[in-house]
């Protein structure tokens, strides 16, 4: 559904800003090597990205692993950072890369468009039905049993606050991918609470 | 939005102004303001926030994670598994002269606040800022009890949140009797509309006007606003502000949301949203108390009371 006002490609959930003075300042004296900068960068930024890692790749260990590796490509890149985004997308695009090098060949599968693009009917069927019967704790649960790009969109949006073009920047999809991606994450999520509720 | 001049039957929401909703950022206030009559609106938008709110419980619930080494001694990752936990054990151990508050600073990040808006104490750590009024927080959680006019209220992470209250703080709840719908009160009933009756799902009552008048729903539900007549425990009349006698019938299921309860009201172990001002002890003056099944995140356009009425209520009719 279209708004005349908006533009074609804009959403409402607009692009970030870019990086305040305070996180391209960081980013500046990182990479001039200043530690205090390092600890100050991870106070801001290091729990969002352990509760993305953390959702995306479902085991804690791994999930701290990955934020140092990411803290490590932060150290060491700070200065390759040209300011085109957010750093917060652009940190979470390096701990992106440094799940999925963790993950490749072990267990992160390739899931097809046909199935990630997977739409809800335009009626409110059983699923949707099951999703308004349930409480918080039964979708906690549910998301947890989603598949891994499902819960990565979700946390990136809801969890991480980035904005649709800036989920879209770390995905390396276009916005509208994006939002087919939601949707289908939570028809998934639909699905789940569903045959819970049918199990029960 | 959609506001397609050719489109006059599809005035919804779209998925843009959904999502941005449910992240707790502000909508237009065209979108705010069907949002307050659109029943489908309101169901999609708190299915969203919804799985928002699963998404954020889940990120609020993650583990500390052992804070970064010191730069030089994260060295290229060549070990894995139990050999480099315990480098890296190690090093963290060092790191924590380094790092200071950052377990702090990680913990509130994601302990219930929004992104960016972390805070420097650890006493409001349990506090959600609202978007649209500096310092008006919500705490979400389970009313664990009421002492007088103080409740206490755990979060969905754990966290323990006292909660006082005015003579001048609204309670709000849904609960299922219906000896409230009474001749004479206002009310908004909602349900599947059947011979010119609506089976109500829903009543809710004492709500102040909607706005437009006028409830939007989706196809074979209806939505009627009005002053009770002729209540009995079938069902009752509404009779509109133009003077229309609609019929409702109820049942056990029908749920009726008080919008002014007294706190010994208050159901213990139900979901609960208290919204107000936070104290430097950590404690939430409470503007209002909620017990709803709505998920979402408060959103007001700004600090008047009349504002925050405005998002309460729209909260309130939201709950499904």
């Amino acid at each position: 559904m279209n708004d005349p006002q908006r533009d074609a490609g804009a959403t409402t959930l607009a692009a970030s800003p870019g990086p305040t003075c305070d996180d391209a300042q960081l980013l500046r004296r990182i990479g001039q090597g200043d530690e205090s900068a390092m600890a100050a960068f991870y106070r801001e930024h290091g729990r969002v990205v352990f509760a993305q890692v953390l959702l995306v790749a479902g085991e804690r260990v791994l999930a701290e692993e990955i934020v140092q590796d990411t803290m490590l490509a932060v150290w060491r890149g700070a200065g390759s950072f040209r300011g085109e985004s957010s750093v917060r997308s652009w940190v979470i695009a390096i701990a992106r890369r440094q799940t999925r090098d963790r993950l490749r060949g072990r267990r992160l599968r390739v899931v097809d468009d046909a199935f990630l693009a997977d739409q809800p009917g335009s009626g409110p069927g059983p699923e949707v039905m099951a999703l308004d019967r349930a409480e918080l704790a039964e979708v906690m649960g549910a998301i947890r049993e989603l598949a891994p790009p499902h819960r990565e969109v979700l946390g990136l949006v809801f969890a991480a606050g980035l904005s649709l073009p800036e989920v879209a920047a770390v995905l390396e999809i276009p916005v509208g991918t994006v939002k087919s991606r939601l949707t289908a994450a939570r028809t998934a999520l639909s699905r789940k609470l569903n045959e819970k509720g049918q199990n029960r | 939005m959609n506001t397609d001049a050719a489109d006059t039957h599809s005035p919804h929401l779209d998925l843009d102004d959904l999502l941005t909703e449910a992240s707790g950022q502000a909508i237009s206030d065209r979108a705010q303001e069907h949002l307050a009559i659109c029943w489908h609106c309101r169901a999609e938008a708190n299915r969203w926030n919804l799985v928002a709110g699963g998404v954020r419980a889940l990120a609020a619930a993650a583990p500390e994670s052992a804070p970064p080494a010191r730069p030089w001694q994260m060295g290229p990752r060549v070990l894995a598994g139990p050999k480099r936990r315990a480098t890296l054990a190690a090093s963290a151990a060092a790191a924590l002269v380094l790092i200071g508050g950052a377990s702090y600073g990680m913990s509130a990040a994601l302990s219930g606040h929004a992104p960016g808006t972390a805070r420097t104490g650890t006493k409001t750590a349990a506090l959600t800022a609202v978007s649209g009024c500096a310092g008006l927080e919500q705490a979400d959680g389970t009313l664990e009890q009421v002492n007088g006019t103080s409740l206490a209220i755990k979060t969905a992470s754990g966290q323990p949140v006292t909660v006082t209250t005015t003579a001048s703080t609204r309670a709000s709840m849904f609960r299922a009797p219906l000896s409230d719908v009474t001749d004479g009160a206002s009310v908004i009933a909602s349900g599947h509309r059947s011979n010119g009756t609506i089976e109500a799902g829903n009543v809710s009552v004492g709500l102040p006007r909607i706005r437009s008048g006028q409830v939007q729903t989706p196809s074979g539900v209806a939505s009627v606003q009005g002053t009770v007549s002729d209540a009995s425990a079938a069902g009752f009349t509404v009779v509109t502000s133009t003077g229309t006698q609609v019929p409702v019938t109820t049942s056990s299921a029908t749920r009726v949301m008080i919008f002014r309860a007294s706190l010994s009201e208050l159901q213990t172990g139900a979901r609960t949203i208290a919204v107000g001002h936070a104290g430097p002890d950590g404690t939430l003056s409470a503007i209002v108390v909620l017990q709803s099944p709505w998920h979402g995140r408060l959103q007001v356009n700004g600090c008047s009371p009349a504002s925050i009425d405005d998002a309460i209520t729209t909260a309130l009719i939201s709950g499904r």
